[in-house]
């Protein structure tokens, strides 16, 4: 039987900024980003008291909490601090999965016979944490990640909750649906619909009529609800199934050569990031968000594999063209999909020119490298330079989804 | 954060395992004495690794960097008020 661990850092932006400034310690802060069209990214706890959450915007924060302050974020202490945490972590177990910024899956199934039982390793590490960064730490341990993920969520704030194999249909009984990761508001509402509302009642539904309303996660949501739950801990970086980079722009914009300035930013940041892992993609997808919010997305497959800036851009900007705008834009992205290695010898490309264009990008990826992103960009974009970006969900503190932020 | 960047004259102490840290600095010709360090991160510019530093005199809070390229330690901002 496996043991499984989540560390789930307690509102860590909020918690980081608060152990930078005393001053902001045992108050209601919210962290939000640098842009004016912001939202709150993280609440304190003692925001939280008075119903402030992640992504309302300010003047719903302030109204809900007057003497809320609000803390520009840092992106880069953030990252930091997660880079550092993995490293604390990867002491007790080679089986880290760094799912989010703020949350770890280690399997400490072999760690027992080492460093001891698991509610010990859940509270050194927990120590250990706090000690080295004064942040606070939940942990939950139970047999597999699923269990872990609501262990944790049970003991939140700054708790430590173990739930064995012989705890868990008890815990599960009379548990609402939504509280288990995995079954968000809609889900919850359809199984209401049918007489199920607990995960007890959802553990000892037919299958056959999980399958009839959910098709083949029927069966899955039936296992859920049994607390069960077989996906490993994904120590080992995933192969990248896409490249991609978004922004919310400054301001909306129309004009198509404002478009295709900030197109050719995000081309440059998705190509430099595939050079750099030495991935080439066959297909590029384009995200577009109106100002009204609403966001689609176009992609185009094209018959070779590229990595090289103006291709990307080149294809990103045909998918634009292609479109008919509705409205002015808010947010623009790209991306590469279809990634293989980019020194697969069947991938090489011998023409002269080619060669020449490849030299000349590594070189600009050299000085980049050496002196900092962007140092060398394309004269179309110096005109539209961004701000510091968000952490993107995707964000993990090594391999191709490490972007600086 | 108010952002200042300016370079400052700094004493640092340096310690065993890479450990560094800021003990006092001079800034507008005053001599600042860092109570705590509260905070500690790392960045990187190009090649050029920085070290940054939340510092308080007991009143106020400064971010510090120190580029280990340069050798060269920046005020980067000071919090000015809550």
């Amino acid at each position: 039987m496996r043991t499984i661990l989540l560390i789930d850092m307690d509102s860590y932006f909020a918690s980081v900024e608060q152990q930078s400034n005393p001053a902001l310690r045992g108050k209601p802060i919210a962290v939000i980003g640098s842009g004016k069209r912001t939202v709150v990214t993280t609440a304190s706890y003692e925001a939280r008291e008075f119903g402030v959450k992640t992504g309302m915007n300010m003047w719903e924060a302030k109204k809900l909490c007057p003497q809320l302050i609000l803390v520009v974020g840092n992106n880069r202490k953030y990252t930091h601090t997660c880079k550092m945490l993995n490293e604390i972590y990867s002491r007790y177990t080679s089986e880290v999965e760094a799912y989010s910024i703020d949350e770890a899956f280690l399997d400490i199934t072999d760690s027992l016979k080492l460093f001891g039982s698991p509610l010990e390793i859940g509270s050194m590490i927990r120590k250990e944490v706090k000690e080295r960064f004064g942040l606070n730490a939940t942990v939950g341990i139970a047999p597999n990640k699923l269990m872990a993920k609501l262990a944790a969520e049970l003991a939140k704030p700054d708790g430590l909750m173990y739930m064995k194999q012989k705890d868990i249909p008890a815990v599960l009984e009379k548990l609402p649906l939504d509280t288990l990761w995995g079954i968000g508001k809609k889900t919850a509402r359809k199984l209401n619909d049918m007489g199920i509302s607990t995960c007890g009642q959802l553990g000892r539904a037919p299958v056959s009529i999980l399958r009839d309303h959910f098709g083949i996660i029927g069966e899955r949501l039936k296992l859920m609800g049994m607390g069960i739950d077989s996906s490993p801990v994904m120590s080992n970086e995933e192969t990248a199934k896409s490249v991609g980079h978004s922004m919310t722009l400054p301001h909306d914009i129309w004009d198509k050569k404002d478009i295709e300035a900030y197109m050719l930013k995000l081309s440059e940041m998705v190509g430099r990031r595939a050079r750099r892992h030495e991935l080439k993609g066959d297909t590029v997808t384009v995200t577009i968000r109106y100002k009204s919010f609403r966001t689609f997305t176009k992609q185009l497959k094209i018959t070779k594999y590229l990595n090289d800036t103006h291709d990307i851009h080149k294809t990103a900007m045909e998918i634009i063209r292609s479109i008919q705008l509705r409205d002015s834009i808010r947010l623009l992205g790209v991306s590469l999909s279809g990634l293989k290695n980019s020194k697969d010898p069947a991938q090489l490309d011998l023409l002269s020119d080619h060669v020449k264009k490849e030299s000349l990008l590594e070189t600009a990826d050299s000085i980049n490298d050496r002196h900092g992103d962007s140092t060398v960009s394309w004269a179309t974009y110096m005109t539209h330079r961004s701000r510091p970006a968000v952490i993107s969900p995707a964000w993990r503190p090594v391999g191709v989804h490490r972007t600086n932020v | 954060m108010e952002a200042v960047r300016e370079q400052i004259l700094v004493i640092a102490a340096f310690w065993g395992n890479s450990r560094l840290k800021p003990l006092r600095f001079r800034w507008s010709d005053r001599q600042i004495q860092v109570k705590d360090v509260t905070y500690e991160w790392t960045t990187e510019k190009g090649n050029s690794r920085l070290l940054h530093f939340s510092v308080t005199d007991g009143n106020t809070l400064y971010e510090l960097s120190f580029n280990t390229d340069s050798i060269n330690w920046i005020l980067e901002g000071v919090e000015t008020e809550i």
